[in-house]
């Protein structure tokens, strides 16, 4: 079932009514899970993706549950969306951005019966868990395999806001690129978009011309990768497979994948084992896959996959010691490794990488 | 290539747009009607454009059904204001929210389609010359083509009757209509033929600049288009200027950010409209000095309703 808001609230006063019948048969009834998602359904990266996931959820637990998602919710408008949500007897809800980590606490206190699960928040309630997926390893590996394909040694990032999500990821792809190769740069153009394709293009433009010849992304639409593929060198994928839109310069992509991680806590609160958990989860846990390598010799193949399975093992940390930041100054020492709470507050480039935040 | 001739490209592709939807608004403000649905009009170009292409597999008709949204798009826009002499300056913004909800609409079904951009013209052994070469021989056709436009509207605004027609509608409707012009009718084909340039432009962000529709893909373009015309003083060879001074701070600024240096984007994404205002300023300082009335065509943004 996809509805959109104006479906919901026909529906939710029908809902209304049915609720105040007796309910002989409460066994029975599938568990309604709500969907708050802040793109449309067809923005092809993040929204696309838990749109997928929830599909999964549907697909495992069968008539065990029954879905609302409600798309291209505006911050907002996320209190009221919720409120339907809870008046159409969603026991469980889904909010699926860091923009409504707050709104989703103010709503969690407000509903103490319903349980909440936020996407990249940064603390729990009684009532309302964290999930996220470390995307960074998947950086770790953009960077090994781009310091293997360059030839100028200059990697182009397109980067969206300088948020600790997006800082740490650029501060991994170097570490996995210098893993290979000491001598490799990046260089980082800010689009202050997470989806505008015209100035991620423009931005890809002007790291191609500088001299990058390997373009990592962290916007969300295709368009870096098909000027790689336009001007003939390499990049990665974001959210979604996205080889079929550079066939030639595609090697990887991070594909979220949330679905089983879905399935399994709607499967929680059905059998009463849910508890309000912060889940960050590796590659190892499958919360997000790489497509599979393309254009890459089986000499390199054979390289990544190594990583990869260092990664999964535990064996490769990204964010082990010694770290040193721009300023030269120590992070942290030999033999120690950040924290996740730290990982996740990091503002910080390290040392060797010239990049300016954006005033 | 060298990194300079690179930049120069980038600053043309970024710059046409921007040109194309000017140089219509240009023409329709010129008969003195002021229409702010710039970017309601190019994104409806963009969604149709790109629908159309996928769907017939031809870039032609995608271009022609862009400049088919745009001149619709416009038809109401000129049925409001100069059919009901409705205020100009709200059906403008009433369009381009229009516009703006009807292509995402269009749109849907074609998210996330892959289709290739619309190719460069190679024009031989002059594309060939070193520097001069890529930058004026090697480009797409929209570029082109939106040089004949500045060129084409220059000559037919000062070099033609009929220009100075439409610009006597523009300067002062009520003499126009006195002296037996029609200055509704002519009006309304300055309207269309803003709607059809912004039509243009906005096909040439879905399959030229970036081939895919995505919903908000103008993201302020339009509004940029409307600065540049008053930054031009309503002069072609001007906007001509403007465009290419505002698309090469927009790739400018994107290169600061390559090397490292650090550039307060926001200031810079703002700097368009600063401009401006600057320009603008500084111009009717002058001209008040020297005793000059305003540069705007005197009947600009007024509704005009023949008497009977």
């Amino acid at each position: 079932m996809n509805l959109n808001r104006r479906h919901i609230l026909t529906g939710a006063t029908a809902l209304a009514a049915s609720t105040a019948l007796p309910r002989y048969a409460l066994a029975a009834d599938p568990m309604k899970v709500g969907i708050v998602l802040i793109g449309p359904v067809g923005d092809f990266g993040w929204s696309t993706m838990h749109d997928v996931g929830r599909r999964r959820m549907e697909e495992v637990l069968g008539d065990a549950v029954e879905t609302t998602q409600i798309e291209a919710v505006a911050p907002p408008d996320f209190d009221r969306v919720v409120t339907q949500l809870v008046r159409a007897d969603c026991k469980l809800i889904f909010t699926t951005s860091f923009s409504y980590f707050q709104p989703t606490i103010r709503m969690a206190e407000q509903f103490p019966d319903v349980m909440f699960e936020n996407a990249t928040g940064t603390s729990t309630l009684p009532n309302m868990a964290i999930y996220n997926a470390r995307f960074y390893e998947g950086r770790y590996l953009q960077g090994v395999i781009a310091a293997m394909k360059s030839q100028t040694k200059q990697i182009g990032y397109v980067a969206a806001f300088p948020v600790p999500e997006v800082i740490h990821a650029i501060n991994t792809v170097m570490r996995g690129a210098w893993s290979v190769d000491p001598e490799m740069r990046i260089r980082v153009v800010w689009a202050n978009a997470w989806f505008n394709p015209g100035v991620e293009a423009d931005a890809a433009r002007a790291l191609i011309d500088q001299g990058c010849d390997i373009l990592c992304q962290h916007t969300d639409s295709p368009a870096p990768l098909q000027l790689a593929e336009e001007r003939g060198i390499y990049g990665f994928g974001q959210a979604s497979d996205m080889t079929r839109f550079a066939p030639r310069s595609h090697l990887t992509s991070s594909i979220n994948n949330w679905g089983d991680y879905y399935a399994s806590r709607a499967q929680a609160m059905i059998d009463g084992t849910w508890a309000p958990e912060d889940t960050w989860g590796g590659l190892d846990s499958g919360m997000f896959a790489l497509a599979p390598f393309t254009n890459m010799t089986p000499e390199e193949t054979a390289v990544a996959e190594n990583v990869v399975a260092g990664l999964r093992s535990g064996e490769i940390d990204p964010f082990a010691g010694p770290i040193v930041n721009q300023a030269g100054e120590t992070v942290i020492g030999e033999g120690e490794t950040l924290t996740d709470d730290e990982i996740r507050a990091q503002n910080y480039f390290y040392q060797g990488i010239e990049v300016s935040m954006p005033g | 290539m060298t990194l300079a001739v690179a930049i120069m490209l980038t600053v043309i592709t970024a710059a046409t747009p921007l040109l194309i939807a000017a140089i219509g608004e240009l023409v329709t403000e010129r008969s003195g009607v002021l229409n702010l649905g710039v970017e309601g009009m190019m994104i409806m170009g963009a969604a149709s454009g790109v629908a159309v292409a996928i769907v017939t597999g031809s870039s032609i008709l995608g271009v022609l059904a862009a400049i088919g949204a745009g001149m619709a798009l416009a038809a109401i826009f000129a049925l409001l204001t100069l059919g009901l002499a409705a205020n100009q300056y709200a059906s403008g913004l009433a369009l381009t929210i229009f516009g703006l909800g009807l292509s995402g609409v269009i749109g849907a079904p074609f998210v996330g389609v892959q289709r290739e951009g619309i190719r460069r013209i190679t024009i031989p052994w002059l594309s060939d010359l070193p520097v001069i070469g890529p930058i004026l021989f090697r480009q797409d056709p929209f570029v082109y083509g939106s040089i004949l436009l500045v060129v084409g509207v220059s000559w037919f605004l000062w070099r033609s009757k009929a220009g100075l027609i439409l610009r006597a509608c523009g300067e002062n409707p009520v003499s126009a209509h006195a002296l037996g012009y029609n200055v509704l009718r002519i009006r309304l084909y300055a309207v269309l033929f803003g709607g059809a340039c912004a039509g243009v432009a906005g096909a040439y962000l879905s399959l030229v600049l970036t081939p895919f529709w995505t919903a908000g893909m103008t993201a302020g373009r339009g509004w940029i288009a409307l600065a540049i015309v008053v930054f031009a003083s309503w002069l072609p060879l001007r906007a001509m200027f403007g465009a290419y001074l505002f698309g090469g701070l927009i790739i400018l600024q994107l290169h600061a950010q390559t090397a490292g240096v650090a550039v307060p984007s926001q200031f810079l994404a703002a700097l368009p409209y600063l401009l401006t205002i600057v320009a603008l300023t500084l111009i009717m300082a002058w001209r008040r000095g020297s005793g000059a009335g305003s540069i705007a065509p005197a009947g600009l943004g007024q509704t005009f309703t023949p008497d009977r």
